[in-house]
């Protein structure tokens, strides 16, 4: 689990020696592996709208890995696969129809400001895909919120007609689109959008399905469960964030929806809705913008989940997942330096006083 | 205060034209100095308000140095602060008034930025660095230098900002009506990106120079 | 000047006489330095006064004219704080202000007021036209925002909002002491009664934020209107 950090020429370290295989590049395959299922769900879901989103957000998050490489004259550190993690999460956690032109300006900026600025894979701050999200969310704040129903007809053969917008152009008007493509029950509004303005709570079997309108890949809570399960079997990924942040979003939502039943809905749907799922099991657990200690990893998480919670019940926006975690990998070096484990043998501050 | 009684000399024309090009150019007071960033990152949402800013600015710096080089033998160095800022607040509250005559409109949009000129600490380091030591004339071309490079600062941010997050240059749209403005840079992180992305072009071109000539000892050794 | 330019590395030993003159001298010198500013000052207050009321006049005049079409006079009110009204000759008012406007025979068009709440990023400011007659909000207009651009800023121009100011029903109740009905912000779509405004979607915060101004405003300044009506109505 070991992050590249700059080689020295000699490298000293007191035993134990531990040989291991996993490499960089090794991990970051297998969390790609974990996505293409996600992946296909949504292409299934969406149609080549989806696909085309995946690969301009890959494609666009991998080329400007190698510009920045050839820029600062290092070599090109593309093969390690984490840029297209990037490029996959990102356009995961866009709506389906989203412009690829806006896809790529976002996969620009989540490699180049929010990664290679910083020096590269290992000393990002934050997340580079919720970076690029956040960048699209401002600049773009309609079409970052227009979705569209899942399961539409034709959805094989035909593109969203925002998704072919020409750069730098407006996304035309969907709601005729929608109105000709939509099957019944499917909506394009998203259960949390319904919760948040018409206070309309979806349940929570449709939820864990994934068969709603949403982000592209964030809408089956249950094909999430299942890949992150996957990695965390593998042990490719620390599986204390995705169940701090988690059962701390659970326990806050519950919370409210004691105090306030009518007005806020029950905690499984805070659970299973948004981007919640995707976000504690994908994008909280980025290695480098996590914190290390195993008590700080727990108060990461639950910092996140009380975030995203109170920003979807108490702020103005319905989803606060994106942010949460944002906030979250800012605070973790903080987290990491007030749970410093005691060096075994030394004593507490306070006995060595006494 | 120590050349203070020195004789003055009338200021050769070179030396006027370092005091102005200095400000405006090589201690360019945002891109160099990087000072003043409130006003630079808050009102510079359109090049009408960064003008308007920059040009008010300019005004309290010129008359402000003007004066304050006028008094600089009379005043006792215990209460010399007290006295640039109250001519400092004389002048901004000046070109308060005189904004709301010349445009409401302008006026709104500057709000409470305008009354703040009184603490952009461009104004009191000129006043403090340059005023005080310099004869009136080359205090007012360094006001103006200074204003000046301030304004066109402010202009530079303006103009990415109001192109790119309305698609339009003082109000005169650029791109037609399908253009897709991006918002992100009317808000307050569209500052701080645009203002990061100038002082980057502003240094790299800096060092351009100095970059050659390394070069060229690298060759000659 | 040597008194006082002294080198601060031998203050202790500066004689007390020389520190009570150089007191009389700084006291001087500020004194002077004041009065040179407030002169200043005073100057340039007198030079602006008259066009910057100009200024505030004519932005006031427009946007009246632009809610009350035809209209070719106008007389401006202020709402004392217990009840009355007085002809202002100056717009500077501190309480609630009502612009009357008339057309060429002296008839009333209609009276517009302000209204005002805080909306998601700073307080919305409107004005809206009101008319006697129909008993309704017949124009409305932003004045102030700085709602987000693309989204809270659609409240100024999106035509399905603005059209929900051709006609909107703010009839007083039967002693005269308030609105009948409330002005309720409703979700897009879903406007039945003629007192309710239709939201924007994805901007929900912003369209409920401009009929809480109404509201607010209809119910304190629509009954004072209309005890006065017969005054306003002839413009005294």
């Amino acid at each position: 689990m070991n992050v590249p950090a700059p080689t020295p020429e000699i490298q000293l370290r007191t035993s134990p020696h531990f040989h291991t295989s996993r490499s960089v590049s090794m991990i970051m395959r297998n969390v790609v592996y974990a996505l293409l299922p996600i992946c296909a769900f949504s292409v299934w879901l969406f149609g080549i709208s989806a696909l085309a989103s995946l690969a301009a957000g890959a494609a666009s998050c991998v080329l400007t890995e190698y510009v920045a490489c050839r820029m600062a004259g290092r070599p090109a550190s593309v093969g390690d696969f984490s840029a297209v993690i990037t490029g996959l999460l990102l356009a995961l956690t866009l709506p389906p129809g989203f412009p690829l032109w806006m896809t790529a300006v976002g996969g620009v900026i989540a490699v180049g400001l929010g990664k290679m600025l910083f020096g590269g894979l290992g000393f990002n701050v934050f997340n580079p895909a919720l970076v690029g999200r956040a960048f699209l969310q401002a600049a773009f704040p309609i079409a970052i919120t227009t979705y569209t129903p899942a399961m539409a007809v034709n959805r094989f053969v035909e593109f969203i007609p925002a998704t072919l917008t020409l750069p730098f152009t407006r996304p035309p008007e969907l709601a005729e689109w929608i109105q000709r493509v939509r099957v019944d029950a499917f909506s394009s509004a998203t259960p949390l959008m319904m919760q948040k303005f018409d206070h309309v709570t979806t349940e929570v079997l449709p939820l864990f399905l994934g068969k709603v309108a949403g982000s592209a890949g964030e809408t089956s809570a249950g094909l999430i469960l299942l890949c992150g399960a996957y990695l965390i079997v593998r042990k490719f990924m620390d599986w204390r964030i995705p169940a701090a942040m988690l059962s701390s979003a659970f326990l806050v939502g519950a919370a409210f929806h004691l105090a306030a039943p009518a007005q806020y809905p029950n905690p499984l749907f805070v659970l299973f809705s948004g981007g919640l799922m995707l976000g504690a099991m994908f994008m909280a657990t980025d290695m480098v913008a996590s914190p290390v200690t195993p008590l700080g990893v727990w108060i990461y998480g639950a910092l996140m989940g009380l975030i995203t919670v109170v920003i979807r019940f108490l702020g103005g926006l319905p989803e606060g997942v994106m942010y949460a975690i944002l906030l979250g990998n800012a605070v973790s070096p903080m987290i990491d330096n007030l749970t410093q484990p005691r060096i075994y043998g030394a004593r507490k501050k306070e006995k060595a006083k006494a | 205060m120590a050349h203070v009684h020195g004789q003055e000399l009338p200021a050769s024309t070179a030396e006027n034209m370092e005091a102005f090009f200095n400000g405006l150019w090589n201690q360019n007071p945002v891109f160099v100095q990087v000072l003043g960033m409130c006003p630079t990152l808050a009102v510079t949402n359109s090049v009408r308000n960064a003008l308007a800013m920059g040009l008010a600015t300019t005004f309290v710096l010129v008359c402000s140095n003007t004066l304050i080089s006028m008094v600089r033998k009379l005043v006792p160095k215990q209460v010399r602060i007290a006295t640039y800022i109250l001519i400092i607040a004389t002048f901004v509250t000046i070109v308060d008034y005189l904004i709301k005559a010349i445009s409401i409109p302008v006026y709104k949009a500057l709000g409470a930025f305008i009354a703040l000129i009184v603490v952009n600490c461009i104004i009191l380091g000129r006043a403090e660095a340059y005023a005080s030591k310099n004869p009136v004339g080359k205090s007012m071309l360094d006001g103006l230098g200074m204003g000046l490079g301030f304004a066109f600062a402010l202009t530079c941010l303006g103009g990415v900002r109001e192109i790119l997050g309305a698609g339009s240059f003082l109000g005169i749209h650029l791109f037609g009506a399908n253009f897709q403005p991006w918002v992100l840079f009317l808000l307050p992180p569209g500052g701080f990106l645009t203002l990061a992305a100038w002082l980057l072009i502003f240094s790299s071109w800096k060092a351009r120079p100095r970059k050659k000539a390394e070069a060229l000892e690298e060759i000659a050794a | 000047m040597s008194a006082t330019t002294q080198s601060p590395k031998s203050p202790a030993r500066k004689p007390p006489a020389t520190e009570t003159a150089s007191s009389v001298k700084m006291i001087r010198l500020m004194g002077s330095v004041s009065l040179i500013c407030g002169l200043l000052i005073v100057t340039t207050y007198r030079g602006t006064l008259a066009p910057i009321q100009r200024n505030q006049e004519i932005i006031m005049k427009e946007t009246v004219a632009e809610l009350l079409p035809g209209v070719e006079r106008q007389v401006v009110y202020g709402v004392q704080p217990a009840g009355g009204i007085t002809v202002l000759k100056n717009l500077d008012y501190a309480g609630p202000r009502l612009f009357a406007g008339y057309d060429a025979s002296g008839a009333l068009l209609g009276v517009v007021l302000e209204a005002s709440d805080r909306g998601y990023a700073d307080v919305i400011r409107t004005m809206y036209a009101y008319s006697p007659s129909k008993q309704a909000i017949t124009g409305f207009k932003v004045v102030e925002l700085k709602e987000t651009p693309g989204l809270g800023d659609k409240i100024t121009s999106d035509p399905a909002f603005l059209a929900n100011f051709r006609h909107l029903d703010v009839r007083l109740n039967a002693d005269g002491t308030s609105t009948a009905h409330p002005v309720t912000t409703v979700k897009q779509g879903t406007k039945k009664n003629p007192w309710e405004v239709d939201a924007i979607s994805g901007a929900t915060i912003s369209s409920r934020a401009v009929g809480r101004a109404l509201d607010k405003s209809t119910r304190d300044l629509l009954p004072i209107v209309n005890r006065h009506l017969g005054r306003i109505e002839k413009g005294e």
